[in-house]
């Protein structure tokens, strides 16, 4: 069913909420996001010409780095992207086979794998890039949120959170129910200023991304040391970077 | 946009297809084939046979092809599915409609399933159209050239098949070259128009939006997340450089549109008519292909802005 499910009262939206300020780029999610998904429900992950020239292969993550100006000084921010599970997912709606649907009880966009003819439609629909297409199976792939993690019972609570979650060792990357104003995640969004990305075009994602703070370690400028402005040592380091000058 | 062959030849030949279709529907509805029933139902063989061919086509374009049909059931929210629907339709209503003027001349019944064919056969070339315009993140295709240019590349294409049977069935053109003049004239200026709407065009988002950073902000790739190409760079990605695009943009305004232009006055005033049509036919088959090839790699896509890539 391509239609986008109504709003439930009281219904979760899960997602991410990802801190640029504190992530290094280590891509420690995308490999643990790989494995997982490789071995898990969604699994297998295809690889295509693993040890050839042209290494390639399907990854529901892709961490960028890039360097940012500002305030006199460049920056680098780390930019993992994945799928950000849009309210407005265009690439749910734009499916002729149902296959790609989002869930009307926690808003997660999934792909059912059985159903997808591999028309590619969903992936020209998302400006985030996030899907990618499995030439083995014939069929389109994304992230799950790790759905097959988050509510596996079998797992101590403190585990049921997605692998890319689970992995990130700045904890850069944290989980949650982004419809309840007072989650962990709600909160750190509201007081770090989560930002959308390519919020003009309108879809509404659920992930947020939290800008890089700005630097407030402020240096003081250098003050020439008590007592070497003038006298004749300086008249002297003077002479002597003439006559090297010359 | 990566331009796939089997979607080239789909839009193209469903093109011509449909656009042909139309045109027997609105000539019987006009009560202007009496008489002329050979001519309406090799039209309407033709039609479902290049229909078919574009059809077969975009389902090689599929990764799982047996599990076509199920690209029927969305319609509700997906102009692909519509596409299918509509195409499927077709079928039976061009049946019936040559049956019904095989079996009473161009009657009631003839008439009526003609303009439901004219109805049926622009519909579908309308969603195939609408499938592009939906796609936010290509502004090169979400504009409010790409469903009436759509339409009109049908209408001028199917008059140039209708113009090819009329000539080699009835001996004569008729008013038929005149209208594919007509056709490729207003195909021809939508074309400029739509190139010169899409050259000032600026792009749709900055980098800094992309990665959630404050307008304005300067911001260049740094590292990729793999050295080799992944899916979203080779489907999204594909970029044409410009002095070829300018190249082909000539070629397809040339052959596409131009030539039939003259050879189809030619035709209409009975100057070798018959080599005048299939001239035009074969030149706006290579010139609409090259039309529809940059129309995909022109197009730009919104993610490839993360790779650094100009949109």
């Amino acid at each position: 069913m391509t239609m986008l499910p109504k709003a439930l009262p009281g219904a979760k939206r899960l997602g991410l909420v990802i801190d640029l300020d504190t992530c290094v780029g280590c891509h420690a999610c995308a490999v643990s996001c790989k494995e997982w998904n490789s071995g898990g429900e969604a699994g297998p992950l295809p690889d295509y010409d693993r040890q050839g020239p042209k290494p390639d292969g399907v990854w529901f993550n892709r961490v960028h780095s890039y360097e940012a100006d500002g305030q006199g000084c460049s920056r680098t921010v780390n930019l993992p992207r994945s799928c950000l599970h849009c309210d407005d997912a265009l690439c749910v709606t734009v499916c002729p086979t149902g296959a790609s649907y989002k869930r009307a009880e926690d808003g997660i966009v999934l792909i059912d794998p059985e159903i997808c003819i591999g028309c590619k439609l969903c992936s020209w629909a998302c400006p985030y890039g996030a899907r990618e297409f499995d030439e083995e199976a014939g069929v389109m792939r994304k992230c799950t949120l790790c759905v097959d993690r988050i509510y596996d019972r079998n797992l101590p609570e403190a585990e049921r959170e997605p692998a890319c979650v689970a992995a990130c060792p700045t904890r850069a990357r944290h989980f949650g129910d982004l419809a309840d104003p007072e989650s962990r995640v709600s909160k750190l969004v509201a007081s770090r200023g989560g930002k959308d990305l390519l919020e003009e075009l309108g879809y509404r994602p659920t992930n947020k991304y939290l800008p890089p703070r700005t630097a407030t370690i402020a240096a003081e400028p250098c003050k020439p040391a008590a007592g070497a402005a003038g006298g004749l040592g300086t008249a002297l380091l003077k002479l002597v970077d003439r006559a090297l000058s010359r | 946009m990566k331009p796939a062959g089997s979607i080239l030849l789909l839009t193209t030949l469903t093109g011509f297809a449909y656009g042909l279709l139309a045109w027997i529907g609105a000539y019987a509805c006009l009560g202007l084939l009496s008489g002329a029933t050979p001519l309406a139902v090799a039209g309407v063989v033709l039609g479902l046979f290049l229909a078919s061919l574009g059809l077969g086509a975009s389902v090689l374009h599929l990764g799982r092809k047996e599990r076509a049909w199920r690209a029927l059931s969305q319609w509700r929210s997906s102009w692909l599915s519509r596409e299918g629907v509509g195409a499927l339709l077709t079928y039976p209503i061009a049946i019936l409609f040559a049956v019904a003027l095989r079996m009473d001349g161009d009657g009631i019944p003839a008439r009526v399933f003609g303009a439901v064919m004219v109805a049926t056969s622009l519909a579908t070339v309308f969603c195939t159209a609408m499938i592009y315009a939906s796609l936010k993140p290509i502004r090169q295709w979400h504009n409010s050239h790409t469903a009436p240019d759509y339409l009109i590349y049908a209408v001028f294409s199917g008059a140039l098949l209708f113009a090819l049977l009329h000539t080699v069935l009835l001996g004569t053109p008729g008013a038929t070259g005149l209208i594919v003049a007509t056709t490729a004239a207003v195909a021809l200026l939508a074309k400029r128009a739509y190139w010169r709407h899409v050259d000032a065009q600026t792009p749709l988002a900055s980098l800094a939006a992309a990665i959630g950073l404050p307008q304005g902000a300067e911001v260049q790739p740094l590292d990729a997340p793999h050295f080799t190409e992944n899916y979203v760079l080779r489907e999204m990605g594909f970029a044409i450089a410009r002095r070829h695009s300018a190249k082909l943009r000539r070629i397809a305004l040339g052959l596409g549109f131009a030539a039939p232009f003259g050879l189809g006055l030619l035709a209409s005033l009975a100057i070798a008519p018959l080599a005048a049509t299939a001239g035009a036919l074969v030149c706006t088959f290579v010139g609409l292909l090259t039309e529809r090839w940059l129309f995909f790699a022109e197009a730009t896509h919104v993610s490839a802005l993360y790779y650094g890539r100009r949109i």
